[in-house]
């Protein structure tokens, strides 16, 4: 493949990956920002295929095999379950009201965009338009978490957040060291585990959820 | 014998791994102090991490000991369960390995890896109790350190991008290979990287106004992880801080870090002061003073030279010490009175006369009265803001300071003095918690006389390290 031409590719999968941020921020139902982070991660490992067979770094590959099946593929399927088991009838529960969030997350596209054209000679080292977008895609993950109550909810922003940093990682010319990659992936699972058990330990010993937690004050 | 449930040999076994780690370390201070820093793999030790690698390790043992009789008491009261002790066990020493891994990682992405490990970790054990309070704050705690860390993530690939740009190859991620190549980074990009560390690590620190989920997991942990918590695993993630301030110093010029580290630090000392003054919540108050202390040593940084820079190093190992022994007796005296209000808590020097005597030293040290430790710091990171010329941050941090020193003797005093309460336990004072506790109490007291040259020699080549 020629540059410009993953260039391209690489700026496609850029604006699909912004859609689907747009997903999960408006989305009404839990369901529906679990889908919409499972195909953003299914995104990230096109991308990572794609870098792959264009950079001929085989450590890509095997990023991209690990983002599909845990990313992808078990880490939503897990949020499926637990949104089953505790038969969730509270869905998003924004803090804000939804159509405000959607436009703070336009703002936070612009400045990224803003912010990485007043980068000169570094935006070489980056693949197309990787930079801007991972910025807009980890900070827009980070409003998520910031104004949803519900735990499933904010643990779908900590994902989505997660999947714009491996994109900008895996767009730096000579690709993060395989062995980091692999360490970053662990601690998300298992951060996602344990929050997990966290999120049924709430249910379990205080009948409660996560987003009626708010007794510590002051 | 690995499959007790016995808490005796459980504590045995804890304290031997502690008092083994200790050694382990010191032999490791030796081989640095004669040939200087070793690097294994993604791991190094150089005399930076070794001044946070010697904290970690002391306090550790005096957890360890401190838990013998805390656990007991635990177990009797029912706030353990006796058949949980093995996972607690095992959780604390992953939790401490975390932490190990942390201070010497060498490769940027084993430092964010280690720092989010130390989260999972923490995290189970700050709920660990169960109740509702510890649930809320660990689950508070998981989440806001999470968000903060993966600012942090976001900052190390933009430096990461920066270095691999100058330099190809697997070295582009290793601090020490970064650093040799500093002066030749992109400033822009290492400006913006530096920005998200910042606030990344700054979160895990504990730095205002990212401070939020502090009070609540430091007060709400087991008292022994509380004393992990708020005397080294903020001092871990200041020194990720650390780590990429001097890359940033290299690349864009020490003023561009020290301008940020002078923002977050006076941000965090008066944030702080006027939830101190208001609190009633013992732990909380010692988790709001975490704050202010992180802010100074933050400062201290900020000010900069060698003064500013080996006060804030020296103030990382005071406060760790001396926070780790005011949590100790915090846990005591709620665990006699039955109740963290320290409006309920009076007396106590009439019924644990020892206890009481370590509590108001912790509380004299922590507000800053000579001649102990924490003085000696705070003078030093004061002289460096002068020296400077830094009046207007000098003039809000003196401030403060004298109005936290009013309320935290306010506090102290009356739980020490006075009547004592009728709710108060009159049981004799056990050994163990003390002995952790006078311990720590020593070597609080000797730093505040004398630097040994054993700590002075590592505190001093790491600041130039950091100055350089």
């Amino acid at each position: 493949m020629s540059a410009e031409a993953v260039h391209a590719i690489i700026d496609d999968i850029g604006s699909l990956l912004l859609f689907t941020m747009i997903l999960i921020v408006a989305a009404g139902q839990i369901y529906r920002a679990i889908y919409a982070v499972a195909a953003q991660s299914l995104l990230i490992a096109v991308a990572a295929a794609v870098l792959a067979t264009a950079t001929g770094n085989s450590d890509l590959w095997v990023i991209a095999a690990i983002t599909l099946a845990v990313k992808a593929i078990v880490l939503p399927w897990v949020l499926h379950l637990v949104v089953q088991r505790m038969n969730v009838r509270r869905e998003v529960e924004a803090v804000i009201p939804i159509a405000a969030t959607l436009a703070l997350a336009v703002v936070i596209v612009v400045v990224s965009f803003q912010l990485s054209t007043s980068l000169g000679p570094v935006r070489q080292a980056i693949t197309g338009n990787a930079l801007p977008v991972g910025i807009a895609l980890t900070l827009t993950g980070v409003l998520v978490m910031a104004t949803r109550k519900t735990a499933l909810t904010q643990m779908v922003g900590l994902f989505a957040s997660e999947n714009g940093i491996f994109f900008t990682a895996m767009a730096v010319t000579q690709g993060m060291p395989l062995i980091i990659e692999i360490g970053v992936i662990l601690d998300v699972i298992l951060a996602a585990l344990v929050m997990t058990i966290l999120v049924l330990r709430v249910r379990s010993t205080v009948d409660a959820d996560i987003a009626d937690l708010d007794r510590l004050r002051g | 014998m690995l499959t007790t449930r016995d808490r005796r040999i459980l504590s045995a076994i804890d304290v031997t791994g502690s008092a083994v780690l200790l050694a382990l370390t010191l032999v490791l201070a030796r081989e640095v102090a004669l040939g200087g820093p070793r690097a294994f793999g993604f791991l190094r030790v150089d005399d930076l991490g070794l001044v946070f690698l010697l904290l970690l390790v002391v306090l550790t043992l005096a957890v360890s000991i401190y838990t013998v009789g805390w656990l007991k008491q635990a177990v009797s009261v029912g706030n353990m369960k006796a058949e949980l002790l093995r996972s607690y066990f095992a959780l604390v020493h992953a939790f401490v390995a975390t932490m190990v891994v942390t201070v010497l990682a060498d490769n940027l992405g084993v430092l964010w890896i280690a720092m989010e490990g130390t989260t999972i970790t923490s995290a189970v054990l700050i709920g660990y109790h169960g109740h509702h309070h510890g649930l809320e704050a660990a689950w508070k705690y998981i989440i806001v350190t999470t968000i903060g860390i993966s600012f942090g993530l976001f900052g190390t690939v933009l430096i990461y991008a920066a270095a691999a740009d100058v330099q190809a190859g697997a070295g582009a991620m290793s601090w020490s290979a970064i650093m040799d190549i500093a002066p030749r980074l992109d400033p822009g990009i290492v400006r913006i990287g530096f920005i998200f560390v910042m606030v990344g690590y700054g979160t895990k620190a504990g730095l205002a106004p990212m401070h939020l989920w502090l009070p609540d997991a430091h007060s709400q942990a087991p008292t022994p992880v509380s004393a992990l918590l708020s005397g080294v695993l903020i001092k871990c993630a200041l020194l990720g801080v650390i780590r990429f301030q001097t890359i940033a110093a290299a690349a864009c010029g020490p003023e561009f870090p020290a301008g940020v580290l002078l923002t977050f630090g006076l941000i965090s000392v008066v944030v702080a002061t006027p939830f101190i003054l208001a609190q009633h919540d013992l732990k909380r108050l010692l988790g709001y003073h975490s704050v202010e202390h992180v802010g100074i040593v933050a400062l201290g940084l900020g000010f900069g030279g060698p003064v500013g820079t080996y006060g804030a190093l020296l103030h990382v190992v005071n406060h760790g010490i001396t926070k780790a022994l005011a949590f100790f007796a915090a846990g005591t005296a709620i665990a006699r009175y039955g109740s963290r209000d320290m409006r309920v808590i009076r007396g106590l020097l009439g019924v644990a006369p020892i206890g009481a005597t370590l509590l108001m030293l912790a509380a004299l040290s922590l507000a800053g009265v000579p001649p102990f430790s924490i003085f000696v710091s705070e003078l030093m990171v004061l002289r460096a803001g002068i020296g400077n010329g830094h009046w207007v941050a000098i003039a809000i941090f003196l401030t403060m300071v004298v109005v936290i020193f009013a309320g935290l003797l306010h506090h102290a005093s009356s739980m020490a003095f006075g009547e004592t309460a009728a709710a108060a336990s009159r049981e004799r004072e056990a050994w163990f918690p003390l002995l952790g506790m006078v311990l720590l109490a020593a070597i609080m007291v000797l730093l505040g006389l004398g630097i040994p040259a054993s700590i002075d020699g590592p505190l001093r080549r790491a600041t130039e390290i950091i100055v350089g």
